[in-house]
């Protein structure tokens, strides 16, 4: 079964920008793969669009069974629920302790608060930052900082982890470290997508790649 | 420990629709219902912290809080007092008989028999629907006991009031009155015909007049108190934005969202009506001895009313629905706008 399913997506922003232009592919259950291509190519946008912070202009995106253009507005928040997200630039909240953050989709989500605190720490102990978790994450590295957002997108257990640019502002040994990460969240089962233009690093990583250049699906595999 | 009596529960329910029914859809019913127990729970939960941390969070700017309670305070303090001093004022003549009079204010040649015969016939004309005689003797005492005036009355030798006829014509139209005056005046014996009484109607109107304008004052504040309510709750937003847009891509619902910030405009409704409630309390406090004194002066009973248990509770469920209002106004407003589609 496919986890994700894009079927000839195009998108035009209002500015008149075509940042998709008839992309398809699926990604089965269970797989890992990476999107590349130049900044601009349109890989954040193909994000935004399976969780729904844009919808395509054109053609039909499926996240699991879920046809997503038929999804109403107040349906949104559940679907998120179902994806974890880590951002180039993490948005972290930085009024509130490292364990908060991580908590957030937990509380949202309406866990026991006992509940929550135990997974909280389990998903921080995965990112190796359990001894920080009273922190705030502005006291963090970046390198850290990035693992607090990875702790907070897979603390609720999602089916489908998704990564823009996760190791952008990292030196290459912390990207490595970053990139096992999801290789061991793959490894137990989690689908991963991660945008990514760090191609050294991606073709040692020995996953599947989506190559998108001006809007187009270029190359897969 | 709850959980395994919850389940118990839920089984029981599940196992009634008998044998007939597939044991599937069975799972599929036990399990929803946990989880909406859970889901209420949850919800009280959030609620009952978020409206905890909306409290805090005034506490965390202090300056900035007490200024907008401040001035919620004092726009709602001012329609409260005014209807309470219409209130008092509106105690204070309702024992005024409203039903004008003509005064009679007889010769003061005339002998007490003169007078007593004249009053009798007057009861005996149909347009007139009572007559009261105060006689001199009447007279004389009351103005000894009501009157700030009474020691004038040692400087006379003799009475030197005159007797006097109150009559209530039938009809009380205030342009068949003057008529029935002059009518009145012209009789043989009076010296003097007076329409009396007059002024308690026109101070009802006053008062009818000041209670309307009072209301008007009243919805102007409470659009005041909107206005800043949502203004607040507004810069709330702005100030919040990254913490909205972070759980929403997280997953939170609308109403998550807004909670916390209708949450503030309650607190703000309900602290700036219990601050106007005390302000009103003082003013009328402050008022209490000259108000007595006044009242000891016309030799009334009157007692300043407060608000009363009804009007305080009425004034704190406006303020809260006001605040409320507000930040729904402000919520509404500009929470859409904050959506994460360009992070």
């Amino acid at each position: 079964m496919a986890a994700i399913r894009f079927s000839n997506v195009f998108k035009r922003y209002a500015s008149g920008q075509d940042a998709l232009l008839g992309v398809d592919f699926e990604l089965a259950s269970g797989e890992m793969a990476f999107l590349t291509g130049h900044s601009g190519a349109g890989k954040s946008t193909l994000l935004k669009l399976i969780m729904l912070m844009e919808r395509p202009s054109r053609g039909q995106v499926w996240v699991g069974q879920q046809d997503l253009s038929s999804l109403h507005r107040s349906q949104i928040p559940y679907l998120r629920r179902q994806i974890g997200v880590v951002f180039q630039n993490h948005q972290l909240l930085f009024d509130r302790s490292v364990f908060e953050n991580v908590a957030l989709p937990l509380q949202i989500s309406g866990y026991d608060p006992a509940d929550a605190a135990r997974r909280a720490r389990a998903a921080l102990d995965k990112v190796g930052l359990l001894t920080r978790e009273k922190h705030n994450p502005v006291t963090l590295s970046t390198g850290e900082q990035q693992r607090v957002g990875i702790a907070r997108a897979i603390v609720h257990k999602p089916k489908l982890l998704l990564a823009d640019e996760p190791t952008g502002n990292l030196d290459p040994q912390l990207s490595e470290d970053i990139m096992r990460l999801f290789g061991q969240f793959n490894s137990i089962g989690t689908t991963v997508l991660i945008a990514s233009h760090d191609l050294s690093l991606i073709n040692r990583m020995r996953h599947r790649m989506l190559t998108l250049k001006h809007g187009r699906l270029v190359a897969d595999g | 420990m709850a959980k395994p009596g919850r389940k118990e529960q839920a089984t029981a329910v599940g196992s009634r629709p008998i044998e007939k029914s597939p044991a599937a859809p069975r799972r599929g019913a036990r399990q929803h219902r946990i989880q909406f127990a859970d889901r209420q729970r949850s919800w009280r939960r959030h609620h009952l912290s978020v409206a905890r941390e909306a409290l805090l969070r005034l506490k965390q700017t202090p300056v900035a809080s007490l200024m907008t309670l401040a001035v919620l305070a004092i726009a709602l303090a001012l329609p409260g007092f005014l209807l309470a001093a219409l209130g008092n004022l509106q105690a204070l003549t309702s024992d005024w008989d409203p039903q004008p009079r003509i005064a009679l204010y007889m010769q003061t040649e005339l002998g007490d028999d003169a007078i007593d015969s004249f009053s009798r016939q007057l009861m005996l004309r149909d347009d007139l629907a009572s007559v009261e005689l105060i006689n001199r003797e009447k007279g004389l005492e009351d103005f000894r006991r009501y009157s700030a005036f009474a020691d004038l009355l040692e400087r006379f030798d003799a009475n030197p009031l005159p007797a006097v006829i109150m009559v209530l014509p039938h009809n009380t139209d205030p342009l068949a009155m003057p008529l029935v005056r002059s009518e009145l005046a012209a009789l043989p014996g009076v010296d003097e015909a007076q329409l009396d009484m007059e002024w308690v109607q026109r101070l009802a109107a006053v008062l009818a007049l000041a209670q309307r304008g009072s209301y008007v004052l009243g919805g102007l504040l409470a659009l005041a108190v909107l206005l800043v309510v949502g203004n607040t709750v507004r810069m709330t937003i702005e100030s919040r934005r990254d913490e909205i847009l972070v759980s929403k891509l997280v997953g939170a619902t609308d109403a998550w969202v807004r909670r916390p910030f209708l949450y503030s405009g309650f607190w703000f409704g309900l602290i700036g009506g219990l601050l106007a409630w005390l302000l009103v309390q003082l003013a009328l406090l402050l008022l209490a001895t000259p108000a007595q004194a006044l009242a000891d002066l016309y030799l009334n009973d009157f007692q300043l009313q407060g608000l009363g248990i009804q009007g305080s509770l009425i004034m704190l469920a406006a303020a809260t629905l006001l605040g409320l209002s507000g930040s729904w106004l402000a919520v509404s407003r500009h929470l859409r706008e904050i959506e994460p589609g360009d992070v």
